[in-house]
């Protein structure tokens, strides 16, 4: 199937006074393996809907393959979706499940079969034509839900955190599977995750979502490697931040000095021209730990706070001199770490990976809890009701 | 996700619409203007000469004669419409609590407890459910007449075993309004009990709670829902029974509001009257059926 | 899970005394079978279900005492010339009236009340509000008011309504419409929209989601509550009574009611609810058998939750 050319104009949907989508625009190249990223509540979900058809926008185009569809109903749109519930009709098997959709997409009945063994043999589910979706695991429903959408050979499929309802291992498994399959039949992808390291390892690019907005949009390298703020280098995996502010003396270009506490740091990274508050930023794996007697530049006093074994790496906690707090990672080469908890260290942040980066006006403890999402306040209250 | 729904439904709210009106009209037809008439029977005349009823359909028109006749049944001279509507409430009170006191321990044992003989002892509680009321009632004439089965016990265990249980006993009429409806709250609040979370008691007593403690301080509150439906879904049919006492006893010390009705309607002229006194009835119930409707409304949106 | 139950796993030193007080308690086992409410339970279920096993019993004695067992026989049913079941016109026309009363008001208020459940539920505005609360209130509404107001209005306005088995079904209808209308409103509820969604994305249309998807999910439901109205129509008195004309319109519980006293008493009266129960018993027994067949694609759907999924819980 040719196309599949996605374009957001604006878009912008509005439940009430909720502004869900805060005019999104981004165009999706066709062939392209595409991720929504960000805490749920971020809106990407709502995007994705609006995409498939069940809603429809506030203002702003959905354009597929140039033409605006933002008004169509979801059945005339040549998209479709796998589900996170999956949404498999119970009362079908497997097969007639599959080839549901094939009714309404004027398929000759002689075609149907082979099209629905094609699509089972793609997903590695052939003989399982003849089961109900009570009788399959949760990875196997995910792969029957993927068959169903991917036999009407859409132009975009739309994946709603597909992954979601299954166990790490599996997710991993099914992951690269997942990734392998999209380069196979060349469909556009859509791909709607909280998880950072699906969107990282399967997509071509992502768009990180706050707030219904786009945070930042690039190839995963370059939004990990280079958060634009400190919202997504912190949504992206593990990341220090500091709050800090900016010394006169740097040039402005191709080093910036800032104060942390009593010290003043070069950092090299970010944005070099900002003045005045500012969040740092440095990934766990670019900290280097020294004895505490040891000099050198860049360095800051702190203390050991507490050692997690992680198998193949050690997490350390670390306290600074300023008071904030700083983790990094240790690997494990069969020699005893020379820290325990409460040995004074000596911090190495190499100026080259410190990055400066704009404040967004909030301490770094409520940008940790926006980017938990709302699944924390979900558990809290199921409790209480 | 309410919200989210309400924009995605307005395109095809005429379909909605559609569906919904069959039922709309029917409920509008056959349970709204029916007490519209009502209202009009209990505001109009009668014919003098038929003894019949003249309804007046123009509110501005009604009258308040058939009211004015009822008051004066209720409270003046030689009313004999008090003690009934007095005795109404009593029966109600005390059937509806013998019937919780009853349904709610077995609702908890079987839900509790029932381990592997659940579904034994779900089929049990759901059989009197499926047997028609009248069959129940007629079940106990056969065992409370004189000579039947519950006398001559009585007798083998030197008792007086000739009692006339079916002679106008509120005893009998109390219990006969227990036995008819116990099955529904039985199954009512086992519906709710079983689905409340075990782990939610487990975790009282993981807190130091006795067993009767997180009986009383978690059990209970948490079936509170369960109770007041309960009550609601006894005392409500019980107000407007009539034929439990009739079948039962069928004296005159026994009758209930609504064998006042049934009968204030069947007679020649008194209609209105009858219209007048159902709907009383209706307007004091109007309170605790709002009540129940809104809270189940609430509930069920709450799912939602 | 069992084993948690009163063991601390978390076990602050505060909560360790009052554990030990507990264990030192007589009779304090918490695990311990709870025997004074399962003889309750049991006394419950004798109470509940003996007199009518003798009620039966009896429509079956040779001879017209309900109280003196005198031999087995068939003779109230089929045997005995003008007091049996078959040939008393009286009635077997009551056992015919109960079956044609029973199946027109379950034909006409389950598509009724399926369709007003769908469309209330998703037409979401003040009036698809009102008419739910107006549904509900005829579920709660004490069933003598209701037919007293029927009777009025097909007696006084709507005399093209005529006593008997119109006005019986047309009022069975709207007494029993809230049985449909909130089991599968309920159940809509938790099969949740995402069927519909992907039945949409999948190519069908509005009316084609319905028609594919939503009514096979529905079924379950459907079926349920039309076993309901079944049984709650053979069950009903109160409207019946109210509404029937001639003794021909008057189905085996008005028939039971007003012979109770004096009239056609005996083990034939038994007969006929005998009848009357085996009536709701088949009905309950394919409601059982049904809704397991057709929810039989859902996990959790074990026998428990089918005999109270026909109970309308």
């Amino acid at each position: 199937m040719s196309g599949g050319h996605v374009k957001l104009e604006s878009l912008t949907k509005r439940f009430d006074e909720v502004t869900a989508v805060d005019e999104i625009s981004v165009e999706i190249q066709p062939g392209e393996f595409f991720s929504l990223l960000g805490p749920s509540g971020c809106g990407k979900t709502t995007t994705l809907r609006m995409v498939a058809g069940f809603e429809p926008p506030t203002s702003g185009q959905v354009q597929l393959d140039g033409i605006d569809v933002g008004n169509w109903p979801p059945h005339r749109r040549n998209v479709n979706t796998v589900f996170q519930s999956y949404a498999l009709f119970p009362f079908l098997t497997v097969a007639e499940n599959v080839a549901f959709g094939m009714k309404y997409k004027a398929v000759p009945k002689s075609e149907r079969e082979t099209r629905v063994g094609e699509a089972l043999e793609l997903v590695q589910l052939s003989g399982f034509e003849k089961r109900r979706p009570n009788q399959l695991s949760g990875g196997q429903q995910q792969r029957v839900a993927l068959a169903r959408a991917l036999v009407l050979r859409p132009s975009v499929l739309l994946l709603d955190e597909p992954l979601g309802a299954l166990d790490a291992k599996l997710r991993r498994t099914l992951q690269v599977e997942l990734g392998a399959l999209q380069e196979h039949v060349g469909i556009t992808f859509l791909y709607v995750t909280h998880d950072q390291e699906e969107a990282l390892t399967m997509s071509d690019r992502l768009a990180v979502m706050n707030h219904g907005k786009i945070a930042q949009l690039g190839t995963p390298e370059e939004v990990y490697n280079e958060p634009a703020d400190a919202y997504v280098a912190d949504f992206l995996g593990v990341s220090n931040l500091m709050d800090a502010r900016v010394e006169p003396g740097g040039n402005g270009q191709g080093e910036c000095h800032v104060r942390l506490g009593d010290f003043i740091l070069k950092a090299e990274a970010g944005q070099l021209n900002a003045t005045g508050a500012v969040k740092l930023a440095i990934r766990p794996e670019r900290v280097q730990l020294h004895s505490y007697e040891a000099s050198g530049t860049n360095r800051v006093p702190g203390m050991v706070e507490r050692l997690v074994f992680l198998g193949s790496t050690t997490q350390i906690f670390l306290r600074l001199a300023n008071g904030s707090a700083l983790q990094t990672l240790v690997r494990n080469d069969g020699v005893d770490l020379p820290f325990s908890q409460g040995t004074p260290v000596s911090v190495s942040l190499p100026a080259e990976a410190l990055r400066v980066l704009p404040d967004p006006g909030v301490s770094v403890a409520e940008i940790r809890d926006e980017t938990l999402g709302e699944d924390l306040l979900d558990v809290t209250s199921t409790i209480t009701s | 996700m309410g919200q989210r729904q309400d924009t995605h439904d307005r395109r095809n709210r005429g379909l909605w619409i559609g569906l919904a009106l069959p039922g709309a009209i029917w409920l509008l037809v056959l349970f709204v203007a029916p007490f519209y008439v009502m209202l009009s029977v209990a505001g109009g005349g009668i014919n003098e000469f038929f003894q019949t009823v003249v309804p007046v359909w123009n509110p501005l028109h009604w009258s308040s004669w058939n009211l004015s006749a009822v008051w004066h049944d209720i409270v003046g001279h030689g009313a004999f419409i008090g003690p009934p509507a007095f005795r109404t409430f009593l029966y109600t009170a005390i059937a509806t609590a013998i019937t919780l006191a009853i349904a709610y321990p077995v609702a908890y044992f079987v839900s509790r407890y029932g381990g592997r003989r659940k579904t034994l002892f779900l089929v049990l509680l759901i059989a009197p459910f499926w047997v028609s009321y009248m069959m129940r009632m007629l079940a106990w004439i056969d065992l409370l007449q004189q000579g039947g089965f519950f006398n001559s016990a009585l007798s083998f265990f030197g008792l007086p075993g000739n009692t006339n249980w079916l002679g106008g006993k509120s005893v009998t009429v109390i219990l006969g309004l227990v036995y008819g409806y116990i099955p529904y709250v039985i199954l009512v609040l086992y519906a709710f009990l079983d689905r409340i979370d075990q782990s939610m008691l487990e975790a009282a007593r993981d807190l130091g709670l006795s067993r009767w403690r997180t009986f009383w301080h978690v059990t209970i509150p948490l079936s509170k829902p369960a109770i007041i439906a309960g009550t609601f879904i006894t005392a409500l049919p019980m107000l407007g029974d009539y034929f439990t006492n009739q079948l039962l006893s069928g004296a005159p010390g026994t009758t209930m509001i609504g064998n006042v009705i049934e009968g204030q309607l069947g007679a020649p002229g008194e209609t209105g009257q009858g219209a007048v006194l159902a709907l009383m009835l209706l307007v004091v119930l109007l309170i605790p059926m709002t009540y129940y409707v809104v809270s189940t409304a609430r509930t069920s949106r709450e799912y939602a | 899970m069992a084993s948690t139950v009163g063991q601390p796993t978390v076990a602050p030193s505060r909560a360790e005394p009052v554990v030990q007080r507990q264990r030192r308690l007589p009779g304090g086992n918490p695990w311990r079978r709870p025997w004074g409410m399962e003889g309750f339970t049991w006394l419950y279920i004798i109470w509940s279900i003996l007199p009518i096993a003798i009620a039966i019993l009896f429509s079956f004695n040779k001879g017209a005492s309900q109280a003196t067992w005198q031999g087995f026989s068939t003779k109230w049913y089929i045997g005995k010339q003008v007091t049996s079941v078959l040939h008393n016109p009286g009635l077997h026309h009551a056992v015919i009236q109960t079956l044609v009363l029973a199946v027109l008001t379950t034909v006409i208020c389950v598509p009724i009340g399926v369709a007003f459940a769908i469309g209330i539920d998703r037409w979401r505005s003040r009036t698809s509000n009102g008419l739910n609360f107006l549904m509900i209130f005829s579920f709660v509404i004490p069933e003598l008011l209701l037919a007293v107001a029927l009777f009025l209005l097909v007696t006084q306005a709507l005399t093209f309504i005529r006593l008997g088995t119109p006005a019986e079904v047309a009022a069975l209808v709207v007494w029993n419409i809230s049985w449909p209308a909130i089991i599968v409103r309920a159940r809509l509820v938790s099969i949740g929209r995402s069927y519909e969604e992907a039945a949409a994305d999948l190519g069908a249309s509005r009316l084609g989601a319905i028609r594919r998807v939503l009514i096979p999910l529905l079924m379950p439901a459907i079926f349920a509550s039309a076993v309901l109205v079944f049984a709650s129509t053979v069950d009903d008195f109160v409207i019946v009574e109210q509404l029937s004309s001639t003794a021909n319109t008057q189905p085996m519980s008005v028939l039971i009611y007003s012979n109770v006293h004096g009239g056609l008493s005996g083990p034939a009266l038994n007969a006929l609810a005998t009848i009357m129960l085996v009536i709701s018993l088949v009905a309950a027994l394919i409601g059982f058998i049904g809704y397991r067949w057709m929810s039989r694609g859902e996990r959790t759907k074990g026998g428990a939750e089918a005999l109270t999924g026909i109970a309308g819980m």
